[in-house]
């Protein structure tokens, strides 16, 4: 059947207002089942998105292997559920004693996220990435980075030190 | 009637083809406009070489890394199907930047053609988020790292940005979930979307025709094909023959598997991200969000916005001065920033290169306490052939105390290995899965690695691994000769009374002593 079969008189009032409750029909049910499946996919791609993790005390080793005031990078591994999968995280964390006590940072350079390390010559932690650089208490002093190293609570335990993460 | 003439009377193929094969094409249509048929084969190429390789890939942390390693080594020609993929995609990005600039150059964004001048810039982004996504999918250092900035850049958009962020990784932190969604774009939701655009951009191509040449020489048109077919398919067999070559003679690269604790790897992007990445250097602390998603966000709208803004119907460049120093401004800056970056890269070590920590690992490996599981078909799996999918950290607690990671599971050797030998093993295990051959070294650098291995590391730094306490080591043979070194190793402070170094005669055998002087001393 070609287009030249169509029907071209003109169509009666009531013709009219039947078309236009058709599309109607059409336009409500396509529009329904879209909007199903938007919710149902789109809550599935999302959710995770809105997941908070879990916060937990981590052992992150003996007081005695500390020495004042220089960060020592400590590598914690915290067990998480990955989806199907029980996923191991590795986190560098730097503990730093003093007299004040123990305080923990993490290693995760506050500009994009890459891991800075600690220069024994320099006493000074850089980042790899932009040459962000702070001090081994964890402040800025140059480059990008917008924000001190994120400090993470600490706690003393029999001479063991723990990081909540 | 014949087969095809039955076709064509229910298909009506014959019509169709000559309504696509004889488009007329203005005679003054150079070899310049051949680039859009390259990214159209170049796509082609992605499509067959991204569906081989999906065949072999298996998308998640613990399998990733080994799939491709073994597409990389051992599937027959898997390694020229890569780095077609790979280089590939590199050429599609050129190739989209040329079309591009060549349709600034001869004013074709005009109207009529607004809305195929927006589709193509929309192909760009998504040839763009291919190469994004695809990064991340072999699991190596630097897919890992790269993505970690990637998403970091995300998170930095005003309000949304956490939101955003959330969304790509599939949770509070990258893993499982964020490579298979990225898989999951990378092969399904992006060819989808590159594919609809194809199709609207070669419709709105063919519906206002090719804008040719700016001059108004008024010459006779041409069917497209043969008259133009022939230079789009030589240039295509040129364009073949470059990514061929490459293939062949390059590599993709492979670098070692993902660690997310390792401080020392430093991250870099695929080169056409580069100058994105030199220019974040530039903008400090709070004012990052302007660097990473302000000026990239403005440069895209001034693209879209561009028909719109110059409404002018000149076509030659020399009459629209504005846009033509604005196009060359933005080219100079750009190749400028990834020109930087280029420059500011650290050189990438050799894989092939072997640390004397893994050369220690391979001797330590081939001891009793580590053979009587770990042989082929034995109870642990066969250290020689990489296939250990545990971290570091693990294979470190492991190999000091077996019985600690696996209890009762199988009689453990009575001892453990220490601290420093079961860090050698790590490195071997390592490289093994690196997919590194073992090198063929002199039996005197085999003993002086693995005393330096197990002994000098603890304190002393080569080529960028080991401790702090002591000098590095890296081009000790600039400084010292061997027969300094042996008297310096076997007594410090007979040499110099306020060494701090302890003495080492009596503690290493004298083929050991001259061992690791004479490698040392070779460190130039």
């Amino acid at each position: 059947m070609n287009h030249s079969d169509v029907d071209l008189t003109p169509l009666t009032p009531a013709e009219i207002s039947r078309r236009k409750w058709l599309r109607a029909v059409i336009g409500g049910i396509v529009g329904t089942i879209s909007s199903i499946v938007a919710v149902v996919v789109g809550g599935t791609i999302l959710a995770p998105a809105f997941a908070k993790q879990r916060e937990s005390w981590v052992p992150a080793g003996p007081l005695r292997d500390l020495e004042d005031g220089v960060p020592m990078p400590v590598t914690l591994r915290i067990t998480r559920q990955d989806g199907y999968a029980e996923a191991v995280d590795q986190q560098v964390v730097f503990l730093v004693k003093s007299d004040a006590g123990v305080r923990a940072m993490s290693s995760t350079c506050t500009h994009l996220g890459c891991r800075v390390s600690y220069d024994a010559t320099t006493k000074l932690l850089r980042c790899p990435c932009h040459g962000g650089v702070f001090t081994p208490d964890g402040r800025v002093v140059s480059g990008p980075p917008p924000r001190p190293l994120t400090e993470l609570s600490t706690r003393v335990e029999d001479a063991r030190v723990f990081v909540q993460l | 009637m014949s087969i095809g003439d039955w076709f064509n009377d229910r298909t009506g193929y014959r019509a169709g083809l000559r309504r696509l094969l004889d488009e007329p094409i203005p005679g003054d249509v150079n070899w310049w406009f051949t680039l859009g048929s390259v990214l159209l084969f170049l796509l082609a190429i992605q499509f067959v070489t991204g569906a081989t390789l999906t065949m072999y890939y298996v998308p998640t942390p613990a399998s990733a890394y080994d799939s491709v390693r073994y597409i990389n080594t051992q599937l027959t020609l898997g390694h020229v199907v890569r780095a077609l993929h790979y280089f590939g995609a590199s050429f599609i990005v050129i190739f989209a930047v040329l079309h591009l600039l060549r349709v600034l150059f001869f004013g074709a964004y005009k109207s009529p053609r607004e809305v195929t001048w927006g589709t193509g810039i929309l192909l760009l982004l998504l040839v763009l988020a291919f190469g994004l996504t695809g990064y991340l999918l072999p699991w190596d250092q630097r897919a890992y790292w790269a993505t970690v900035v990637t998403i970091n850049i995300a998170k930095s958009t005003p309000v949304v940005g956490p939101y955003i962020a959330g969304i790509m990784r599939g949770g509070p932190a990258i893993g499982a979930l964020t490579l298979s969604r990225w898989y999951a774009t990378h092969v399904i939701l992006l060819p989808v979307g590159v594919l609809v655009f194809v199709v609207a951009h070669l419709y709105l191509m063919r519906r206002h025709g090719i804008a040719g040449h700016f001059r108004t020489r008024v010459l006779p048109s041409s069917p497209f094909y043969p008259v133009h077919a022939v230079k789009d398919t030589i240039v295509i067999a040129a364009v073949f023959a470059l990514l061929f070559s490459l293939a062949t003679f390059g590599k993709a690269p492979l670098e070692a598997m993902a660690n997310p604790a390792d401080a020392t790897y430093v991250p870099r992007p695929e080169w056409y991200f580069l100058g994105l990445f030199q220019m974040l250097k530039y903008f400090p602390g709070k004012l990052e969000p302007v660097g990473a998603i302000g000026i990239p966000t403005l440069v895209i709208a001034l693209l879209f916005l561009l028909p719109f803004l110059d409404r002018r119907p000149e076509r030659d460049p020399r009459a629209r001065p504005r846009v033509s120093a604005v196009v060359t401004l933005i080219v100079v800056g750009v190749s400028t920033l990834t020109w930087l970056g280029f420059r500011d890269t650290p050189k990438e070590k050799d894989p092939a290169l072997w640390s004397p920590r893994a050369i220690a690992g391979q001797d330590l490996a081939r001891d009793e306490r580590c053979t009587r599981c770990h042989t082929p078909g034995g109870a642990g799996p066969d250290l020689a052939r990489g296939r250990i999918a545990r971290d570091d950290q693990w294979i470190q607690s492991h190999v000091a105390d077996p019985d600690m990671i696996a209890p009762g599971l199988r009689p453990a050797p009575p001892t453990g290995l220490k601290l420093m030998e079961a860090r050698a093993v790590v490195a071997y295990v390592q490289k093994i899965r690196e997919g590194a051959p073992p090198p063929r070294i002199s039996p005197e650098n085999r003993v002086a690695s693995h005393v330096f291995a197990t002994r000098c590391i603890t304190c002393h730094v080569l080529d960028g691994d080991g401790g702090k306490e002591g000098p590095d080591l890296t081009h000790e043979g600039k400084k010292q000769n061997a027969a300094w070194l042996t008297r310096w190793i076997t007594d410090p402070s007979a040499v110099d009374p306020d060494a701090d170094m302890p003495s080492f005669g009596g503690k290493i055998t004298d083929g050991e002593l001259s061992a690791l002087a004479a490698f040392l001393a070779a460190r130039k």
